[in-house]
This record gives structure tokens, sequence and C-alpha cells, in this order.
């Protein structure tokens, strides 16, 4: 948006630059603020692990802001429906950045158990995802755990790649991936394919593919 | 039913006046300044905001701070349950009940169970009688438990919501050691349970039985003679009796209102009524008395518990019928009738008569129904749930017009609502 | 020992056979309309227009009547001082498929007399339309809007007939019939560009966009103009 952050020319690397990285690197992990978009389940596991007993609060990040303009963190919690796909998207895009995101559970990651018309199949097809927490839903110590991972992450981080931080401005509001790779990811494969059937004898047009079925 | 006269301390939030006299200051709907033109805002509350209880949405449209219409926009976690019932055998669709009302799963595991041995004509062990009613006991102290926690949130008492979750990591080891599930638990099967009790676990649920009050009546103490949530909740979001019943509202909102409604004592299931319990009734229908109303629930719920594990008996937890149970490994690997059964078991799924059943249960949030339909296969044609949730907000705006903005988000926490009920 | 009753059970499976609809007919055998108060009130005064009555699951009664008639029916179940059905539970549809009626299901519960009762109401494909009850229980606002939402069921006299759990602008149909299926009509790809695509006034109904209106209209006006 015409602003650009003061870097070094890429490839640059020096003693002070590392240095610089390493304090930088250290200050964003060590007080990420997290966006708590939790819709369903893994939302109250995500309490959960905000209270005392998993206490989100020694990773510095018991200041979770509902503003998206003062948070570094969207943890997607929880399933998204096509309903709320545009209201995710315009959280992500509000966010300033350095910013990073969660998707915790099954259901963020990859649609879950809900393969169905109205449920978006992973969060990754809207906005960028950084550290996907299988589970449904993940015990807090998995989410801790994701949260950690991301640590390391953010330790990998250097300010001479300017690639990291940059954000199209144009693609706002746009889908995160391209047409084929959605359709490619949202194929139904494995036992999703044998519960095609409805009940009885009940005839429907339900897409039914026989191909994919096992031996 | 007992009733409990509720005191009122005080009627509205007072104002200071010059010279440190509290003063009442009441509140004109249309303004106090009749010459000023003013048009009404319209602001626009979630569907992702922290005290919304989850993705709801809320268009307000105000004059000034009073809320002139209130619109509830809900949908934006629709998961179509209903439809991914039609598609899945009577016992795959058990995981799919504890991810609707996440804050009690055990609850929607009982009752859909329930439903669907009410339409299969299946009668349950005595033990498993008496475990389901503790599994549905514990989790409405379960969801009670976050209900006070997140509406002390919002109201602004931070504490409540530590001790509250703290309690609740006690009933999530619980959740643990039966199911293996901290939050999903899916502990029911048509027929029985998933697995027996285990070791210890009646000993464990004992002590969480005895120790609890203790966090209750710390609690109590915190919120029950605050002048702040009493400023806060009494008077706020009345409804009356004949709009609470015409709205659908069950649960405490029902019984907040003086409606003495309770499927538990007008419709007993699982012996109910051979528990000694009641059912506490308010009288205002404002959010002080559903909060008395909850308050007093969890405390009869531990009285509940407390006789069902007495009364727990020992013997099998499922019902001894190839067709329904999966028979034991062991027969399963050296029978070969237990082999077939166990295939067509796992393979078709369980198989319902003809028919029909509508089923309700008292849930956390009010009347739970399960509606099956079946055409004699293996899977539903028609899963119905009537989440006393979806009906509870139906009935926000009747609630709230009239009343402040900051009312509105104390009535929403008193009407203790989740969404993935509400938008199945 | 012989496998032949698993090699039965592989052929059966293999055949798609789930066990099928058994003849006995889905409406359940008659029930003497006795057994229960309100059925042989409603038998003695609406008389033809109770169609069928069955005892589901044991004990729950079910009456079947015409469409054209449940208005005044459920009026007089609500308001006749010996029925009192003041709490409606439940108000959902059923479709079966193959081009058979939807069925729209009443459940009433009468919390001063402690009894319930299920109506259905068989509407044509060709014909879905029936008589709005909210006028008659403020909860079947809601539940009518979902019914039209998943079914495409019209409720004549509704205040509010739209989408509930959908998008306005939903354009696949109505989910929880026969004929549509699990994962949409359209590709996941579409779905999720006509989901981001969504204008902000899709958000909003058509009162609310009114209001927001007349608000900023009055904001730009100079002081003193009049509106």
């Amino acid at each position: 948006m015409g602003l650009s952050l003061p870097t070094v020319p890429s490839g640059e690397a020096n003693f002070l630059t590392t240095r610089l990285d390493y304090v930088v690197n250290w200050a964003r992990r060590n007080s990420l603020w997290p966006m708590p978009f939790g819709t369903a389940c893994c939302a109250i596991e995500m309490m959960a692990a905000a209270a005392s007993k998993y206490d989100l609060a020694r990773f510095g990040m018991e200041r979770m802001s509902f503003s998206p303009r003062q948070a570094d963190l969207l943890i997607c919690a929880g399933r998204v429906a096509y309903k709320m796909a545009p209201v995710l998207r315009r959280i992500w895009d509000q966010m300033p950045q350095p910013k990073w995101s969660i998707s915790m559970g099954a259901c963020a990651s990859s649609g879950g158990v809900f393969d169905v018309y109205s449920m978006v199949q992973g969060i990754d097809t809207i906005i960028p995802v950084d550290v996907y927490i299988p589970g449904c839903p993940p015990r807090p110590e998995g989410l801790i755990y994701g949260i950690l991972m991301l640590h390391e992450k953010i330790k990998g981080e250097s300010l001479s790649n300017p690639a990291l931080r940059e954000e199209d401005p144009s693609r706002v509001g746009e889908p995160n991936l391209p047409d084929g790779v959605i359709e490619e990811l949202a194929l139904p494969y494995g036992n999703s394919t044998n519960q095609n059937k409805v009940s009885g004898l009940v005839t429907t047009t339900a897409l039914t593919r026989p191909a994919d079925r096992k031996p | 039913m007992s009733t409990r006269t509720v005191e009122y301390l005080v009627q509205r939030t007072p104002e200071m006046a010059p010279g440190g006299r509290l003063v009442q200051v009441p509140v004109l709907p249309g303004g106090m300044e009749p010459e000023l033109h003013g048009e009404h805002m319209l602001i626009n509350i979630g569907p992702q905001h922290p005290a919304t209880h989850g993705v709801l949405r809320l268009v307000l449209e105000l004059d000034g701070e009073t809320v002139v219409k209130c619109t509830p926009h809900i949908g934006y976690l629709h998961s179509s349950f209903e439809k991914l019932g039609e598609y899945r055998t009577w016992n795959q669709v058990i995981p799919l009940t504890d991810r609707m009302d996440y804050l009690a799963p055990l609850i929607y595991n009982c009752a859909y169970a329930m439903a669907v041995e009410k339409l299969m004509g299946i009668q349950v062990t005595e033990r498993c009688k008496v475990t389901r009613v503790i599994c549905m006991e514990l989790d409405r102290i379960f969801s009670h438990l976050l209900w006070l926690g997140t509406t002390a949130i919002d109201i602004g008492a931070f504490t409540v919501f530590l001790y509250t979750f703290q309690e609740r990591e006690r009933i999530y080891t619980l959740h643990e050691a039966l199911t293996g599930a901290r939050i999903t638990t899916s502990a029911t099967r048509i027929g029985g349970m998933m697995a027996d009790l285990p070791e210890g676990w009646i000993r464990e649920l004992r002590h969480f039985v005895d120790t609890v009050p203790r966090t209750l009546d710390e609690v109590e103490t915190l919120l029950t003679n605050n002048q702040i949530w009493i400023g806060r909740n009494q008077d706020v979001g009345v409804i009356s009796a004949e709009d609470a019943v015409s709205c659908g509202l069950t649960g405490a909102n029902l019984r907040a209102s003086g409606v003495a409604f309770d499927v538990r004592k007008d419709r007993p299931y699982y012996d109910y009524e051979t528990y000694d319990f009641d059912v506490p009734l308010g009288e205002h229908g404002d959010c002080y008395d559903r909060y008395l109303c909850r308050m007093e629930e969890m405390r009869q719920s531990l009285r509940i518990l407390d006789q069902a594990i007495e009364r727990l008996p020992a013997g099998p937890m499922n019902v001894d019928d190839p067709r329904l149970i999966l028979p034991g490994k062991t027969d399963a690997m050296t029978d070969m009738e237990s082999m077939i059964h166990h295939f067509k078991v796992v393979m078709e799924g369980v198989k319902a008569p003809v028919g029909e059943s509508w089923f309700s249960v008292e849930s956390s949030k009010g009347e739970l129904g399960m509606y099956v339909v079946s055409d004699g296969g293996s899977k539903p044609v028609r899963w119905r749930i009537r989440g006393p949730s979806f009906i509870n907000l139906s009935a926000l705006p009747t609630m709230v017009e009239g009343s402040l903005l900051s009312d509105v988000i104390a009535v929403n926490a008193s009407l203790d609502i989740v969404l993935g009920e509400i938008d199945r | 020992m012989s496998d032949k009753p698993f090699t039965d059970a592989l052929e059966d499976l293999a055949s798609g056979a789930s066990g099928g609809p058994q003849s006995a007919s889905p409406y359940g055998e008659a029930a003497d309309a006795s057994t229960h108060e309100s059925v042989a009130a409603l038998v003695a005064r609406f008389g033809s227009a109770v169609q069928h009555h069955a005892i589901m699951a044991g004990d729950e009664h079910v009456v079947r009547v015409p469409a054209s008639r449940v208005m005044e029916i459920l009026r007089w179940l609500r308001d006749d001082p010996a029925q009192r059905y003041d709490y409606l539970a439940d108000l959902t549809a059923v479709d079966w498929g193959g081009g058979r009626p939807i069925d729209v299901v009443y459940q009433l519960w009468s919390i001063p007399h402690r009894r319930g009762l299920r109506l259905k109401a068989a509407l044509p494909l060709d014909a879905l339309e029936i008589d709005s009850a909210s006028l008659l229980w403020r909860t079947a606002d809601w539940l009518e809007r979902e019914v039209w939402d998943m079914f495409g069921v019209r409720f004549r006299g509704h205040p509010d007939p739209r989408r509930i759990l959908m998008p306005e602008s939903y354009a696949e149909g109505h989910p929880l019939r026969k004929d549509f299926p699990l994962r949409g009509r359209f590709s996941r790809a579409e779905q999720t560009r006509r989901a981001l695509a969504m204008p902000v006034h899709e958000h909003y109904s058509a009162q609310e966009i009114a209001v927001a209106t007349e608000t900023e209209a009055h904001a730009r006006r100079e002081p003193g103009e009049s509106p």
C-alpha cells in the first residue's frame, strides 16, 4: 500500500542483520497476540488452552485481541461454512503484517467430517495457513504444540526476505488457491466415496462414484 | 416443583447525582430530547465477536443507545448435520451428535440413542439406564459451568471464568477416562454404551460431586449479591410467561418466567420420576432469575448424581442382541455366528423397522428433540434435531427490544445458546 | 464348518440389499381414535378431516390432516380449553424422495394437560404451499423459515419469508430435498468463489438497508435542510 519495510537487499546477510533478525524474531514469537476465530468445538479447546490448566499466558498469548488490527496470529478454530468464508477472508485482510495463521482442527484444515454443500473444505482455500493442527478437537497440548511449531517457523524468518511479509492488495477478498487446486483438494477419497448412498431403496440423483469404490 | 422467592435489592442501575447521592434514572425509549432530529443507527454485532458465544450475527437498529429492533442472523456454522445423517448408518450418526452441542456432548449422544432405541423398540439394561442418567446430569453441570464462566466474562467478571474452567477440566478428565475424548465423546451406541465404566471412574465421579459445591459456593459469593451483577441482570431481558411459551422457550429460560415445564418431570424417561430432585422456578423472567435457576439446577444435578451413583447396578451394559451390538473380540474370532454378526453389523449397519419417533430430553439448554424416520433400512430417511437454542434465540428480539445496547450482551449470555445446535 | 452363511452375507452386500422397505405402510397401521383424548375430540369435531391416525413407536399419536384444513385444526387445538396445545415443540418436514409428497410435521405439547400430539400434512411436489402457523405460535416463525430454506415449502402469510441457514443468494436449491446431492450442485471452486464474492448488501435484509441508507442520507444533509 505504498509503505515498505526497511530491509537490507536480499542475500546480503551479515553479522548485524542476523543479530537483528534474531532479536526481531524473538520479540515477534514471544508475544503473538492471537485473533481467536473460534467457531465450534475447537474454540472450546482453545478456551481451555487459555484457562488455568494449559495456560497460554506463558507464551505471551493471554491477550486475545478481538480486533484484527491489533492481532498477530489468526487461530481459526472450528468449522467454517461458506457463509462465514467472506468474514474469515475479511478479517485476515484486515490484519496488518507481520501476521501468521493457524488452522486448528480437522474441519479448518480440510473440512473434517463435513464433506457437505455448506462447508469450506479447508481454510487454506481462502487464507494462507502457516501451521495445521489435526484433531477433532485437538487437545490443548496439541494447540500448544502447533504454536511452538509456529515459533520455530518464526525463528527461521529473516527481514532480508521481503517476500515473507508481502501481500498483494489487489487480491484482497479473493480465494487463496486457484480453482484447479481447490477442486483437487476437495475430491472425496477413501471411505467417503462409499458413504454416498441414502437410506433404503430411495433413489436419488445424488452423486455416486462407483469407480472410486475399492474392489 | 419448588419455588424460591428472589429478593430484589436494587431496581435499576443507580447513577450518582452531584453531592454523591444515588438516583434512579429511568430510560425513555425514543430519547429524552425530542427536539433533536435523529435517525436510527444500524450496527452489526458479529459474526466474529467475543461476546456472541459463537458465530452469531445481530443487526441492531438503535435510537441512541436504545435498541429499537434486533435481528439475529444465523447460518454461519450450518454444517448440515441433518443431511449428513441421511448418508450415515444409525451408529455412524453418533459422532455427529457430539459436534452439535459441543458443551454437553453426552446429552446429545444419549438423546439420539434413546430416540433410535424407541423407534426400534429396544429396552436397554438397567445399568445402561443409570449410566446414561449419570452422563446426562454430568454434562448438564458441564454445560452450566461454561455458561457461568462465559456469562461472567461478558459482564466483566473474569475470575469466575478461570474457576469454572478449572472445574470443567475435572469433567474433561472424566470424559476422557470414559470415552477417550475430552469433548467429542460419542459414548453411546444403539442398544448400549461404547464401553463399560472404567475402573475407578465412579470413585473419581464421587470425588467430583463432593468437591464441586465448594466452587459453586465461591462463585455465588462473587456474583449473587454483587451490586454490579444485580444491576446488570435484574430487570434486564424480561419476558412474560405467555410470551415465553408462545416463543417456544424451554429450559431455564422458560422456568425463570414462572412456567413449570421440565421434560424430566412432565414426560419422564429412564426412571427420573423415582429420583428425588427439585426443579427451580423463577418469577420475573429476567436475566437474574435465569442465573439463579441455572445455579440451582447445578446443585440439583449433583443431587441426582448422588442418587444415581448409589443405585448403579452391576450387570451387562449393552443389550444382548447380536443384531445390534458387536460381539466381543474373542467370540468374533472363534465363533462363526459371531463373526457373521460382526460383519453384518459393521458393513450393513443396524437396521431399524419402518416407522418414526420423536423423542425429547431435558438438555442443559432446554427441550432437545430428536425426530428419526426410518423406512426399514440401515440409514435414516430423516433425522431432525429440535435444537433448543435455535428456538431460544428466536425469542431474543422480544427480550431485547426497548433495552440498552449493553443489555443485549447480558441477555444473549443469559439465554445460554450454542451455535452448533442453532445452525446444525 | 460351512462357509455358506458367510458367503451369503457377502453376496447380500454385493447385491446392495441393505434391507428394503417393509410391505407395511409408512403411515403406520390405523389406530383407534379413542386411545387419545385429543384425537377423539378431533374426530368428533372435524370428522373426515382426520385422514389417518396411527400410533408410532409405542406411544406417539400421529394424525394426518389435509393441508387446506391445517390452520383451523391447529387453531382449535391451541384454543380449545380441553386441548390447550399452547406449546409448539417442533415444525419440520420430511422428504421421502422419488416424487412422493413432502410431509409437514407439527409436534404439539400441552403444558397444562401434559399431552402431546403430532400432526402431519402431505404436500404434493407441484403445490408446496401451506398456511403459516406463525400467527398461532411465535415459535413457528423461524421454524417455517428453516423449512422454506431446506425444503422449498412456502408458508402463506409468513411475516418474513427469507432463508435462514443458507445465504439469501444461495442458488443451488433446497438442500434437504432428496434430489439435492450431499456436496451441492456447484463445484467447490465455484462455491468458494461465490461465497467470497457476496456483495455487502447481500448480508442485510431490505429493511435493514433502508434504515442504513436513511441514516446516511440524514448525515449528509445540511443543518436546516428538511428531509
